[in-house]
């Protein structure tokens, strides 16, 4: 099992900061999960909201490994093609945004001509892995113990706002995923009631109405086909859209989620400072003055970093709203680019739909 | 800003919404269509009681034979298989294809969906619950619909057959306008039709198995039974078919209505646009089920009918057989007589009438076999051209709701 696929990235750039306008890598499914962690690290504290990775599907990676079969082939495909679509959404997110763009590790993964440091921690069954399962189960008690003193109203106006939007996309994902299912089951059969038609009109002593039969047969074995693509658009436009939005939200929400541990920090500092001041009274009073210059450091220390606790915190929320604000208007973008291609390919699978019956329709009329 | 076009497709789809009363014309796809008048025969009205449906039989006729020139009967189910059944049993109509008779109304599964829908109305929006049971009853009248035109195909068929139609029995059927009194007699009959299932498998094993020396025959048995298989197989083939489409329609249901909810929380520009793709969707919806059930008509129910009247031509292969066996009896009787010298003006007499018998239903045979292909043939191709054009039409409007769906969405 030491095969490995690779994908091939094509970059098309005007942006200085790249050494040329137009080139080419390849990279391997954990390095996409290496850039996102390593961006994850160096941006998400900040309130920037990093695009989430591709989802590691441990089960479908080695099903298609182990199947030899036919039928494999086809899963196989399926499963590149619905991969390779998303680690291409993934990168056009990460490149869309303003700072991700220009961050080296990205540069570095789309322009570095060799293969890049294989990413070991993310491997789900390493030791790492385990870690940072433990890290978001201690984030997850944490997310529920701690309340913060909110103050700014439009923080919780939006957490609100996120939780019932991810509550109907999560609903609506479902209901697609339905429609998909359906689509896909009409195109079998379909394709099965086509060949009995064809068995039929085999079977038909009537010369013309035979030769209709068949006619009729080719013209569902097409329409089969339409059913499949259309299955297809309902899944890779549709349904992948609203996949990659309830997991951009829970990328929105874990900005909102370091905003918390930010204010944290400064409420721990502020804690921290009060003792340190108290402690210092207390000393004044017990007379105690070699220890005193100490404390009184300490006490300039802890100011600081009450100042800096603030000034993140701001910073944050800053950056957070900012970020919120782009992702709202690129996501208005998104869904209606998407939902037009996506009824713009229903209006050419109708259309084929049209000619395929007006072409059998005088096959019909012949029948003498 | 919608096109005429547009406005007029969905005018369209919703008048025909609206009228639910079938036409006369639309129902007699199966009759042959012939001029004469002298005997009309229609279901006027049909009543769907908890577990039966009531059908008032309606006649028009100049006929001398019957009391009126036109009068009504209420007819349950049985009585139609009584009818058909009577036919089945005269030997005087052994030579002729029987109409199949029309299969018992069935709701059960739409009586089932009704209920498993009451059952989840917890799990789903207002408009969603009375989306699905609006459908679920667009149903429901459908299978009436369509039993309704079932039994009414039955009777028109015989009514047009200047042969059938003279049968006593299908007068009383017309114009006894008591209760035929036939469940008990219906009771005995499905023990009876047990035993009938019994003789036609080994009817359909004698059938395969002789070689009949008339050429046409011979062909019409081979043809026959290789027909039959697959019209039976594509029949249930092309109901999966439409099935499915039905399930795709009806899966638009929830995606529409989790769009307009989406549309309620939102509170960027989105809401406008998905408002409008919730109603998108919604129109899609109704037009997918159309298709859906225009190809059931057209070509499930097209199939279904051939399929039965192939089986019930199968049926009169096996009549023309067993008279064949009687006369080759008889034959081996006239034989054993003349050897014995024993009764042989008896036996010459069984003989001569079982040979006539024998070439009365040959010859009838072949005429009726002539005739089912000339009506095969004819619905084929009315209900191919028909499935066609609903097609297109269908398609025309679905890519002008696509247009005005993108225009009304680039507005947003």
């Amino acid at each position: 099992m030491g095969a490995y696929m690779t994908y091939k990235i094509v970059t098309k750039t005007n942006i200085p900061e790249f050494k040329k306008e137009l080139f080419s890598v390849n990279r391997r499914f954990s390095d996409f999960l290496g850039l996102h962690s390593k961006l994850e690290e160096k941006h998400a504290h900040l309130g920037r909201i990093v695009p989430p990775a591709p989802e590691k599907s441990v089960i479908g990676m080695t099903k298609v490994k182990m199947s030899k079969e036919d039928d494999g082939t086809l899963a196989h495909d399926e499963f590149v093609e619905k991969r390779r679509a998303s680690l291409e959404r993934y990168l056009n997110r990460t490149a869309s945004h303003a700072v991700l763009r220009l961050d080296s590790d990205f540069r570095e993964f789309l322009q570095l001509d060799a293969d890049l440091p294989k990413a070991t921690n993310t491997s789900a069954l390493s030791g790492a892995g385990m870690k940072r399962l433990f890290n978001r189960v201690g984030i997850s008690v944490n997310k529920m113990t701690y309340k913060m003193d909110e103050s700014d109203e439009w923080f919780e106006e939006k957490q609100q706002q996120l939780e019932n939007l991810d509550d109907q996309l999560r609903k609506l994902h479902t209901s697609v995923e339905a429609l998909v299912h359906h689509r896909k089951q009409l195109s079998l059969h379909t394709a099965s009631f086509a060949k009995s038609a064809a068995m039929v009109g085999n079977a038909e002593e009537h010369t013309s109405l035979s030769r209709a039969l068949s006619q009729l047969a080719e013209v569902e074995e097409k329409v089969e086909r339409l059913h499949e693509k259309q299955a297809d658009a309902d899944f890779f436009v549709l349904a992948e859209l609203l996949k990659d939005y309830i997991n951009l939200i829970a990328a929105v929400k874990e900005v909102f989620h370091q905003r918390v541990k930010v204010f944290q920090n400064w409420e721990a500092a502020q804690q921290t400072l009060t003792k340190k001041r108290e402690t210092e009274a207390k000393m004044h009073l017990a007379g105690k003055t070699e220890k005193l210059d100490q404390a009184k450091a300490d006490i300039a220390e802890w100011e600081a970093n009450v100042q800096k606790g603030q000034h993140e915190f701001e910073e944050i929320s800053q950056t957070i709203r900012k970020e919120v604000d782009c992702f709202e208007k690129q996501r208005v973008i998104d869904f209606k680019s998407s939902i037009i291609k996506y009824l713009d390919s229903l209006i050419d699978d109708q259309q084929q739909l049209i000619q395929y019956w007006e072409a059998f329709l005088p096959e019909a009329r012949a029948i003498a | 800003m919608m096109s005429h076009d547009g406005m007029d497709d969905m005018a369209d789809l919703l008048a025909e919404e609206k009228s639910q009363k079938p036409s006369l014309k639309d129902r007699s796809d199966t009759v042959d269509l012939t001029t004469d008048t002298s005997l009309m025969v229609d279901i006027s009205d049909a009543l769907s009681e908890r577990d039966k449906v009531k059908f008032t039989v309606h006649t028009k006729t100049t006929l001398p034979d019957f009391k009126q020139t036109e009068f009504s009967v209420v007819r349950q189910h049985e009585e139609f298989i009584w009818l058909h059944d009577r036919y089945i049993e005269n030997e005087e109509f052994g030579g002729y294809i029987i109409p199949p008779a029309p299969p018992r109304p069935d709701f059960d599964a739409s009586r089932e969906k009704l209920q498993k829908l009451g059952e989840g109305e917890g799990t789903m929006t207002k408009e969603e619950f009375s989306k699905m049971k609006q459908e679920l009853e667009a149903e429901y009248l459908a299978t009436f619909k369509k039993t309704v035109a079932m039994h009414e195909v039955f009777l028109q068929r015989i009514a047009a057959h200047p042969v059938l139609r003279s049968d006593h029995n299908f007068r009383v059927f017309l114009e006894y306008d008591q209760d035929l009194s036939v469940r008990s007699k219906n009771k005995k009959e499905k023990f009876g039709g047990f035993l009938k299932t019994i003789t036609k498998s080994a009817d359909e094993v004698m059938l395969h198995n002789q070689k009949d020396v008339d050429e046409f025959f011979e062909h019409q048995k081979v043809f026959l039974e290789e027909y039959y298989t697959r019209i039976k197989d594509s029949t249930s083939k092309a109901d999966k078919m439409t099935r499915t489409h039905k399930n795709v329609a009806d899966s638009y249901i929830k995606i529409s209505g989790g769009l307009v909810q989406l549309a309620t929380i939102e509170n960027t520009d989105l809401s406008k646009f998905l408002n409008s793709l919730g109603d998108g969707f919604e129109k899609a919806r109704k037009l997918e089920g159309r298709i859906a059930s225009d190809q059931d008509l057209k070509i499930s129910d097209t199939l279904r009918y051939y399929m039965r009247d192939s089986s019930a031509a199968k049926d009169l292969l096996y009549r023309r057989l067993r008279c064949l066996s009687n006369y080759e009896s008889a034959n081996k009787a006239l034989e054993r007589a003349r050897l014995k010298n024993k009764e042989i003006q008896q036996s010459e007499n069984a003989q001569q009438h079982a040979r006539e018998s024998f070439d009365h239903i040959s010859e009838i045979a072949k005429s009726e076999l002539a005739d089912f292909k000339t009506r095969r043939v004819q619905m084929f191709r009315k209900n191919l051209i028909d499935a066609a054009e609903l097609e297109i039409k269908h398609s025309k409007a679905h890519v002008q709701l696509l247009k005005n769906t993108i225009q009304t969405l680039k507005e947003a």
